[in-house]
């Protein structure tokens, strides 16, 4: 991919970004209840610098868990659009990979990668927390190889990316709070 | 040279001038007053101290004079800087404004002859003519403001008629014990006169008009309501001026009759009577700074801030050490500029937008981005943070109020100088952060001739703020003519018993810490610029950024501790009610609307009349 | 010299306050019976942050940042390290006390000037957290400064020849300790930033180059305030025991905070209104009668 080539300066940034994950958890599935032994003391996620952050604005890594309906979609594009560069992004439970249970749902949405780059899926219903550790450090393997490159996927394919966005959302005619 | 008494009679022929060119034309009615008190401020810069002349006679062997202090030249400096860069200010700001300007321009004017008179004349009859001049011409601006600011002129009048007649009376007391008038005589007398209690009396009335003028608790109350329904730019000239004279009646009272002399100790070295008047400030500290945090109008929230600033200026020269009363004096001239350019830049936000009302605004800082620079640098003064000039005074106080042990006072003016941050930050974020509102999109920056006066006052605040020597080098003249040892400086080092400061060095370290922080900002990753509304709500999408300001009930935690204050206006507002009520009593007796009450009376009376046989 | 003497402070200042920052992590990890980062981590997580592609909502925005750190650049260079002192006679209590507002007042402007209310909800906490903890402090130290009449912090250090000012006086040291932890926004007193409630407040808007600007200003901010402690309160110390003294001081603040849950604002000034307070003023009323041990 051409978009790979980093300069020492990505490289070394890289290493750091690697070790110090900021995450904002975008909680509405029920897999959450995977993120509190992770990070508590039997497993302990900041061990790996890794750590739950407030705002979008922090964060290096969304992390979804579960399905997403229509609805939540729409807010999860928002947030991910407002996340600093570079960006990652870990889907979390069969939901987001294929749908899971919901497969078959009107109401939410299948695959997650139509809509936003996803850099790593956790396969599973629901994938337990030694599962999450192996995906942080495979995610850690890929920022330090350069390959999570999701951002970049995102930023060059921006219009594949929209118009599923606006396929699977529909347009919206009213502006306010309550039609989006 | 043009002599003192010259150039009041100028002042007070100049204001039917002013009058009748303004009603040809408003901006150059509002030009000559311009000229004018630029002019004053010329004389008065170059005039000698020590100068005396003969104004008039009127009381039998007492002459009239005005003549030239220290103390009186600096107040008078201040207060004419002030005065004249409002007075350019307001050229501009005139033409909008639906007051009358005429009225406005000559009794800007008279007011300044008054002022002029208070701060050169040389007795305490002079004074008092000369003051109720300035309250006369000051008194008939403020019904020119703001619906409600009739009733605030009255409020003003009748505070500053209590402290001016406890004032008179308490000279002519002097004229019937000793047969003069002069501050020299009096001081001596003063000092010769066995009576503590005629003392006593004479310094706390002759204190008092400085009390009802500078706001000074239990006289506080017609601040709010005088400088917040004032005309806005001449709320500065309130705040700014009217208030300092105020304060050179307190530093004469303390000063000039020396307290220090005339009564023994009562605590390390302050005399009862100043821990008195250091109490009466202390409580003022404390008012000001809690109810300026509830305020939700920001002119009202500045004058509450005028209240406790006046009670530093009482505590600094209430202590009456060297160090103590440079501070107080220091800050008649931190605080006047402060105010000044606090009011200005408010000026200019109403002048554009038309409301004081902090939560109706936002995002200004967009729009009005030299208005902002003005009001940031104000408060940073006000607030007391270097390096500006507003914590040189603020650390001189504390300095002595530590020296003296007066722990009590000290806690209260912190209390004063952190509740200040509260404060001021209370309209920076509601009025100028924060999301602009979307009626106020197309608002623009006031005229240049509006910014060339609050930018000026940056200006100075931070050059007096790094290099203080001509502030103090007056200050050190002054103490010197009070009899109070002078305080030691060189330049930008400021020495105490404490301790000392070089301001230049510290003003140094920020630009080098500033210029450090700059170089880090460069080398890294260059941000992406966003608009406002591109915010973090939650994932929320949001359509009126308008409600996404933080601005109503901006303390409402801490306000809420103390909701049940009491309240000294509530007070004198049921006074009013009481005599009001009396009068209507009365009234309702004596006026009948049917004829029968009328025969009724006058029956009577004949009764009365046959009665006593007259 | 006084150069390379501000260089030796601002330089102690980052490398020191960062490495006992991960420290902090740690033993808050081991409090919690979790293995914890490693030491550096807080070097990695600046540099990360720095290295990112940030937003910004405008100048006054990047102007804030720039004040805040200045400011506080500026004041941690006026303060006494041990014997390595930058300006010697002119490192006065006020100055550094009142310098530090610059950069807090930097901070609050440039995020309120993000435009997001939470940022505002969290910076008038802030406000109201320092008029709880700034009064008490002052307060316990006027005494000090009235004890040993000179408001030189290395004067105060210098004049503690016999004892520890701790142990002269004691109330004044634990009045000065408990507002230490509210001046670090340690656990009990972290109200402004609790990132649960108003979505870490002040630094709501912040991302990438600002928050690693804005993690250096608060790491210096927490050596100018612990230095002031170690340096009025804990006797005379060259630059070796001095930081030694600090990692104590850091240390005990730490486990405190470890252990303890959030105040609600108005109980945050109404403790300090009420018990440091008065204490404090009982410390200042033993100086005023010489019960000084």
């Amino acid at each position: 991919m051409s978009t790979n080539e980093r300069s020492i300066w990505e490289k070394i940034a890289d290493q750091l970004r690697s070790k110090s994950l900021w995450m904002l958890h975008y909680c509405t599935g029920c897999g959450a209840i995977e993120l509190p032994p992770s990070m508590t003391s039997r497993f302990d996620m900041e061990r790996f610098g890794m750590g739950p952050m407030a705002t979008p604005r922090q964060a290096d890594i969304l992390f979804i868990t579960g399905y997403l309906s229509a609805k939540t979609l729409r807010r999860v594009i928002y947030t991910y659009e407002q996340m600093p560069e570079p960006k990652y992004v870990i889907g979390f439970g069969s939901c987001t990979l294929n749908g899971g249970i919901y497969y078959d749902s009107y109401a939410t949405i299948n695959r997650l990668d139509y809509y936003i780059p996803v850099d790593l899926y956790i396969a599973g219903c629901m994938p337990r927390p030694e599962a999450l550790l192996e995906a942080f450090n495979e995610l850690m393997r890929m920022i330090r190889k350069g390959e999570a490159n999701g951002w970049k996927r995102y930023k060059e394919n921006y219009e594949w990316y929209k118009q599923n966005q606006l396929r699977s959302l529909g347009e919206v005619f009213i502006h306010d709070e309550f039609h989006e | 040279m043009i002599s003192l008494t010259n150039l009041i009679l100028v002042f007070l022929i100049g204001s039917i001038v002013s009058y009748l060119l303004t009603k040809a034309n408003k901006i150059l009615g509002s030009i000559f007053n311009f000229l004018l008190i630029s002019y004053a401020l010329y004389v008065v810069w170059n005039i000698k101290v020590g100068h005396e002349e003969v104004l008039f006679r009127i009381l039998r062997d007492v002459e009239r004079t005005l003549k030239v202090t220290n103390l009186g030249k600096y107040f008078a400096i201040v207060s004419l800087i002030v005065i004249s860069f409002v007075a350019f200010f307001i050229i501009e700001w005139i033409r909008k404004k639906d007051i009358k300007p005429a009225a406005f321009n000559s009794f800007l004017l008279l007011m300044v002859s008054g002022i002029l008179g208070v701060f050169f004349s040389n007795d305490l009859l002079t004074l008092y003519i000369f003051w109720e001049i300035a309250v006369l011409g000051s008194f008939l601006i403020v019904p020119m403001g703001k619906k409600e600011s009739k009733r605030a002129a009255i409020i003003y009048v009748v505070t500053s008629a209590i402290g001016s007649y406890m004032y008179l009376f308490a000279t002519f007391s002097i004229y019937q014990r000793y047969g003069i008038l002069s501050f020299e005589q009096v001081s001596q007398y003063l000092a010769n006169d066995s009576s503590n209690l005629f003392k006593w009396f004479v310094i706390l009335f002759i204190a008092s008009a400085g009390i009802a003028k500078s706001g000074i608790f239990p006289l506080h109350t017609w601040l709010r309501i005088t400088h917040g329904n004032a005309p806005d730019a001449f709320s500065a000239v309130l705040s700014g001026q009217l208030v300092k004279m105020g304060s050179y009646v307190l530093a004469i009272a303390l000063s000039v009759f020396p307290t220090t002399q005339l009564f023994s100790s009562f605590y390390h070295g302050v005399p009862l009577l100043n821990y008195v008047l250091i109490w009466l400030g202390n409580i003022s500290i404390l008012i000001g700074t809690f109810m300026a945090i509830r305020q939700n109008d920001m002119k009202q929230l500045i004058a509450f801030s005028s209240i406790a600033n006046g009670g530093y200026i009482l505590v600094g020269l209430g202590i009456m050490n060297s160090i103590g009363y440079a501070g107080g004096l220091f800050h008649v001239f931190n605080h006047a500029i402060a105010a000044a350019m606090i009011f200005l830049s408010f000026a200019a936000v109403v002048y554009r937008t038309g409301t004081t009302k902090i939560d109706e605004m936002g995002g200004l800082i967009w729009r009005m981005p030299w208005t902002f620079v003005t009001y940031l640098v104000g408060i940073i003064s006000l607030a007391g943070i270097p390096p500006t000039s507003g914590f040189i005074s603020k650390w001189m106080i504390f300095s002595s109020l530590v020296s003296k042990g007066m722990f009590i006072t000290l806690a209260i003016t912190f209390i004063g100088s952190v509740g200040s941050f509260l404060y001021v930050f209370r309209p920076l974020a509601g009025v100028f952060l924060g999301q602009l509102k979307r009626k106020h999109s197309d608002v623009k920056e006031v005229p240049i001739i509006m910014l060339v006066p609050m930018l000026l006052f940056v200006i100075l605040t931070i050059l007096i703020g790094v290099y203080p020597k001509p502030v103090l080098d007056s200050i050190v003249s002054i103490e010197n003519e009070v009899g109070i040892k002078a305080i030691e400086h060189s330049g930008t080092i400021i020495k105490t018993p404490l301790g000392q400061w070089n301001t230049l060095t510290v003003f140094t370290m920020f630009s080098v810490g500033f210029i450090i922080a700059a170089i880090l900002y460069m080398i890294f990753p260059k941000g992406k610029k966003v608009d406002l509304t591109d915010q973090y709500t939650g994932g929320e999408y949001l359509y009126n950024y308008d409600l996404y300001h933080y601005a109503t009930g901006f303390y409402r935690f801490i306000e809420r501790l103390y909701d049940k204050h009491p309240s000294f206006e509530k007070l004198y507002e049921k006074l009013v009610s009481f005599f009001r009520y009396i009068g209507y009593f009365t009234y309702k007796l004596v006026y009948k609307t049917s004829p029968s009450g009328y025969v009724f009376w006058i029956t009577i009376v004949i009764l009365i009349l046959f009665w006593v046989r007259w | 010299m006084t150069v390379l003497r501000v260089i030796a402070v601002l330089l102690t200042g980052f490398f020191v306050g960062l490495t006992l920052e991960g420290i902090a992590r740690k033993i808050m990890a081991r409090v919690q019976r979790r293995y914890g980062p490693p030491w550096y981590q807080n070097f990695i997580d600046v540099f990360k942050a720095l290295s990112k592609r940030g937003i910004s909502h405008g100048w006054i925005f990047d102007f804030g940042i720039l004040m805040a750190l200045g400011g506080v650049i500026a004041t941690l260079a006026f303060v006494p390290l041990g014997d390595l002192v930058a300006f010697p006679g002119l490192d006065n209590i006020f100055i550094i006390v009142y310098l530090f507002a610059v950069g807090a007042l930097g901070m609050a402007m440039g995020m309120v000037g993000s435009g997001n209310p939470n940022a505002s909800i969290g910076v008038a906490r802030a406000l109201t957290q320092m008029l709880g903890y700034e009064v008490p402090y002052l307060v316990a130290i006027a005494g000090v400064l009235y004890y040993y009449k000179t408001s030189s912090v290395s004067g105060l250090m210098m004049a503690q020849q016999d004892t520890w000012t701790l142990f002269k006086m004691p109330i004044g040291g634990i009045v000065a300790f408990i507002s230490l932890l509210g001046m670090l926004g340690k656990k009990p007193f972290d109200t402004p930033i609790a990132p649960a409630e108003i979505a870490s407040g002040p630094m709501v808007e912040l991302s990438a180059k600002y928050m690693g600007l804005l993690m250096l200003m608060h790491t210096f901010s927490i050596f100018v305030e612990i230095s002031l402690f170690v340096d009025i309160f804990l006797g005379i110390s060259n630059y070796l025991t001095f930081l030694l003294k600090f990692t104590v001081v850091w240390i005990i603040a730490t486990l405190i905070s470890a252990v303890l849950p959030r105040f609600r604002i108005e109980q945050v000034v109404k403790f300090y209104w009420k018990v440091p307070l008065s204490l404090a003023f009982v410390q200042v009323l033993f100086v005023l009668l010489g019960w000084v041990f």
